[in-house]
């Protein structure tokens, strides 16, 4: 397995599969961050992200779902794995510790 | 938007599209494209077509990214993978079946060095005369008569017609005379030695490419005192080429010539052989007839211009005598045509005075043979294949399971084939660099391995695919077709037409080899039938030689004194040589001949005791006798002149010749003055007591053959001290006029013994194979009771079978195939049942050896060792 450093913007990616959880395919992905962030995104920079996080074992996926507007082709599924969920607990808990320990005195 | 424009797709711009799946990994492309699409789709409804265009154009490529186009998920191995697979495989089972192997490679290493030796013999029959520079314009002309309803080519021309040619037709760029070799004495100082001459044009040099060493084209045979010499024989005579230009060469004792050039000896795949030339003039000032346009003699060779039609100028030529030969109600018409001149070699014959093959017969034969040859060891591969793909018909269900496709599987078995086939090729290159030197003495050529040459590694790479090809294609497209679930199972059957292929197959290189034997015992016994046969006359203990410088007219004193010497038993002397005799007229007439339909005879000059001196046979009358004084304008006829001429009690009759009128005194059996290709011609001899030319001719007893030998040369250099003594035994000069047929014999003795013995091999594999297939079977026959012999009868009868009927499709094609190659000769020995039965016999004992051997073996196993597993 490859290094489980996370980068910003594969944190990014794995959160909206975390939020889009059953139906989280690349288009679908990539719609969910550029609604919550506000900006356009690119589809193939989502993608390559997906392989990575799914190489460091933190997505898996499957095949399925095909619609017409795809012209009948699948989707790839993903789902965000156990160590997946680890990950974001731990990013999720060190950016709360790091909130935590800014003195008050950094804000007056 | 009403639901039907909402459900409406749109297709994005589709060259992006394709663009995408050039550079996509393959594993990648639908989850890909799906994305695209949808995004695509969303964005048409939302915004412009040219946005959404310009959006999908973006986002198409920013997938440029080398974890879209890595492809490590591919589930398709590479070809170089699957090559490497397939090598592994075949040399592990290369290795595990050993025997097998061998038998296989040894088989098609021996069929392919046969082929390749074939090719060798074949690229150098071809070679010959084609080394001139003006190959493709030089033309030999030759003349089509036409007499006694009859019509025949021969290749002497007239004299003159050179030198006409150039003159009236002007596409005719040069042109030369050539004579027939003469052996002459040449002397320098007090060095004699013999050497073949020929005259011929100053143009020859400038027409073949035989390069000068010294001397220029333009004089080399220039004026008529001009001799150009070979360089052997300059370093004979003078050291070096360079020592003999210029210098002066005494010629059959009676002329200076000198040497105006010399040139490199003449390579042995050259027809015009010769050790010097002369000017074709000084050949006319010796033969003043050569001058006249009514005999034939020399040989004429053109050059035509490089833009010219040959077969304009053929045209022309056709009629191009009349002219000069002036007698209007002819008797003996001419026509002449043209052939190319390298074509010759392998085109001599004449049918009905037309080009009619020759050598090329052979060629085509040996073709046969070879594509024969190979045809047999690639049966016999293919066969071993396919008997064992019950071994590895497992193999086969086990990769169709896992999802090897058929193409595949075709591939892996071809390569296997193309593996044995490059190890073979290998092994019958070495083979052919060991037996060259060998087979070169089988064929008196000088041939040699062209490892430089770029065109035959080119053949030798297209004969190892085809090959490959050929042998691996049916076990192949076999073993690949073989059904998974049932191999799996172990429920393998062969279906019975693949068994039916696989006899047909041993039927078929049965029925080639047994072709090839009765061809080999036909040729050996026209060969044999050709050496052996009564001539009419005796021609052992014959010799001949040359009568030249004194002994014409020192005749009376040589006759006088051989016949003293005490192994001699008669001299005479006769025009041409006894071997053969081959000049012809048709100046003979009788009453009751009929003017325009005249027969043409051979004519020959001979001496007293001509009959006894060759041993022929009076059928009536006497030979000539010096007690009759008239005898001297008399004849003698062979039986086939009688018959042509009709004459009841010809003794006695008169015959013309020209305008001489003489009586025939006898007539002598039919005798063989030429080669048994041609039928007996009639004959008419006279008595020729100046003048003499030809050979002197020695009747010898047997035994002490040197000594003879020896006193007669003493004789001859008493007589003849300018000229060296050259001799002829007549059955050697004989046998050598059947040189060609001699080669083909052996050559086919050893490829047909060969081809059976490559058959054979293929055939012992597949007894091995049949024995280990059925060794269950022999175990439990033998313990309820067979004998060894029966065993060995139930095992042998199957191939038995397959042989009986390859000999019953041999025989006929063999029949035909051997009557239609003897019709060449006049004289044939007969096609006899018994030939075809011992050639049978020979291939059925053959047979029956290869298989026993494996038979008895499987025969005498325990059959405990067999039965013991289950």
């Amino acid at each position: 397995m490859k290094g489980t450093y996370l980068g910003e913007f594969e944190e990014v990616v794995l959160l909206a599969v975390a939020i889009r959880s059953g139906d989280a395919y690349g288009a679908a992905v990539t719609s969910e961050i550029e609604q919550q962030m506000g900006r356009s995104v690119n589809l193939g920079a989502v993608h390559s992200a997906l392989h990575r996080l799914e190489e460091k074992g933190l997505v898996n996926s499957q095949m399925g779902g095909a619609t017409a507007e795809r012209g009948g082709r699948r989707k790839r599924l993903y789902s965000v794995t156990i160590a997946g969920k680890r990950a974001l607990e731990e990013i999720h808990q060190l950016r709360n510790q790091m909130w935590e320990s800014i003195p008050k005195t950094a804000w007056s | 938007m009403n639901n039907k424009e909402k459900n409406h797709f749109h297709p994005p711009p589709r060259w992006l599209d394709w663009l995408l799946e050039r550079f996509c990994a393959p594993h990648l492309w639908e989850e890909v494209q799906g994305d695209l699409h949808e995004r695509y789709q969303l964005r048409i409804k939302r915004t412009s077509k040219a946005k959404a265009n310009w959006l999908y154009f973006r986002e198409a490529l920013s997938y440029l990214r080398p974890s879209a186009f890595k492809r490590h998920y591919s589930p398709q191995p590479s070809f170089a993978d699957m090559i490497r697979n397939y090598l592994t495989i075949a040399w592990r089972n290369l290795l595990k079946n050993k025997a097998f192997s061998s038998i296989n490679i040894a088989g098609l290493a021996l069929g392919m060095t046969c082929t390749l030796l074939i090719m060798f013999w074949i690229q150098d029959e071809y070679s010959v005369d084609a080394f001139h520079t003006h190959k493709n314009q030089l033309y030999r002309i030759y003349e089509r008569q036409f007499f006694s309803g009859k019509a025949q080519g021969v290749i002497w021309t007239q004299g003159p017609l050179a030198e006409e040619l150039k003159e009236e037709i002007p596409e005719i760029e040069m042109a030369t005379a050539f004579s027939w070799t003469n052996y002459q004495a040449f002397t320098v100082g007090n060095k004699t030695n013999k050497q073949g001459i020929n005259t011929a044009g100053p143009d020859f040099f400038k027409m073949f490419s035989f390069p000068l060493l010294q001397g220029n084209v333009e004089t080399a045979l220039k004026d008529v005192n001009n001799l150009a010499i070979s360089r052997k024989m300059a370093e004979a005579f003078f050291g070096s080429p360079e020592a003999a230009i210029g210098k002066t060469i005494r010629y059959d004792n009676r002329k200076d010539l000198i040497i105006t050039a010399v040139f490199e000896n003449i390579p042995q795949n050259s027809t015009l052989q010769f050790d010097c030339l002369r000017s074709w003039e000084a050949y006319v000032q010796d033969n003043e007839w050569a001058k006249g346009w009514d005999s034939n003699d020399p040989l004429t060779f053109f050059m035509l211009r490089v833009d010219a039609d040959p077969a304009k100028v053929e045209a022309k030529l056709k009629h191009f005598t009349d002219k000069y030969i002036p007698d209007p109600n002819k008797t003996f018409r001419t026509e002449l045509g043209i052939q190319p001149f390298h074509e010759y070699y392998l085109n001599s014959n004449f049918e009905n005075a037309q080009v009619a093959g020759g050598r090329i017969k052979y060629i085509h034969l040996f073709t046969i043979v070879a594509v024969f040859i190979l045809l047999i060891a690639c049966i016999n591969f293919m066969n071993l294949a396919t008997a064992r793909s019950a071994k590895r018909a497992k193999e086969v269900g086990v990769r169709k399971a896992i999802g090897a496709i058929r193409s595949a599987l075709t591939g892996q078995f071809l390569s296997e084939a193309m593996l044995l086939t490059i190890l073979a090729v290998g092994l019958s290159l070495l083979l052919v660099f060991v037996l060259l030197p060998f087979f070169n003495s089988l064929t008196d050529k000088h041939m040699t391995i062209p490892v430089t040459n770029i065109s035959f590694w080119g053949i030798v790479a297209g004969m190892t695919f085809i090959t490959g090809l050929l042998a691996g294609s049916y076990p192949a497209f076999f073993l690949s077709s073989l059904n998974p679930v049932n191999v799996l199972k172990g429920t393998l059957k062969f279906t019975s037409g693949s068994l039916w292929f696989r006899k047909g197959l041993v039927v078929f290189q049965f029925a080639l080899s047994t072709i090839l034997i009765i061809g080999m015992i036909i040729i050996y016994r026209q060969i044999e039938y050709v050496q052996t046969k009564n001539l009419g006359y005796s021609r052992e203990n014959l010799i001949y030689f040359p009568l030249e410088g004194n002994l014409d007219k020192g005749y009376g004193i040589l006759k006088e004194q051989l016949s003293q010497i005490s192994g001699v038993k008669q001299v005479s002397h006769i025009t041409e040589s006894p071997a053969s005799l081959n000049w012809g007229t048709d100046g003979i007439s009788w009453p009751g001949s009929d003017p325009t339909n005249r027969v043409r005879f051979t004519p020959v000059g001979v001496g007293y005791d001509f009959v006894e001196t060759m041993n022929l046979k009076m059928k009536e009358g006497r030979d000539f006798s010096k007690k009759f004084a008239t005898d001297s304008t008399g004849f003698l006829i062979n039986e086939s002149a009688l018959k042509a001429i009709g004459y009841k009690n010809p003794v006695g009759k008169f015959l013309n010749w020209g305008n001489h009128q003489g009586k025939i005194i006898g007539v002598i059996k039919d005798f063989h003055f030429q080669s048994l290709h041609t039928p007996i011609r009639p004959l008419i001899a006279y008595l020729r007591n100046q003048h003499r030319e030809g050979s002197i001719m020695v009747r010898i007893e047997t035994g002490n053959t040197q000594r003879t030998l020896s006193e007669i040369e003493t004789v001859c250099k008493k007589l003849n001290p300018e000229y060296p003594f050259t001799y002829y035994f007549t059955d050697q000069e004989y046998a050598r006029q059947y040189h060609s047929e001699q080669v083909i014999s052996r050559l086919s003795n050893y490829f047909a013994g060969l081809a059976i013995f490559i058959a054979c091999l293929g055939l012992f594999g597949l007894g091995s194979f049949s024995a280990e297939q059925r060794a269950k079977e022999i175990g439990i026959r033998k313990i309820v009771g067979a004998s060894v012999g029966q065993i060995v009868l139930l095992f042998s009868a199957d191939f038995l079978k397959l042989i009986v009927v390859a000999m019953l499709i041999a025989v006929p094609v063999a029949w035909y195939a051997v009557n239609e190659w003897l019709q060449g000769f006049a004289y044939r020995t007969e096609i006899s049942w018994w030939i075809f039965v011992l050639a049978g016999i020979v291939t059925l004992v053959i047979t029956i050896l290869t298989i026993s051997f494996q038979s008895i073996k499987a025969a005498l196993q325990n059959p405990v060792k067999s039965l013991r597993t289950e």
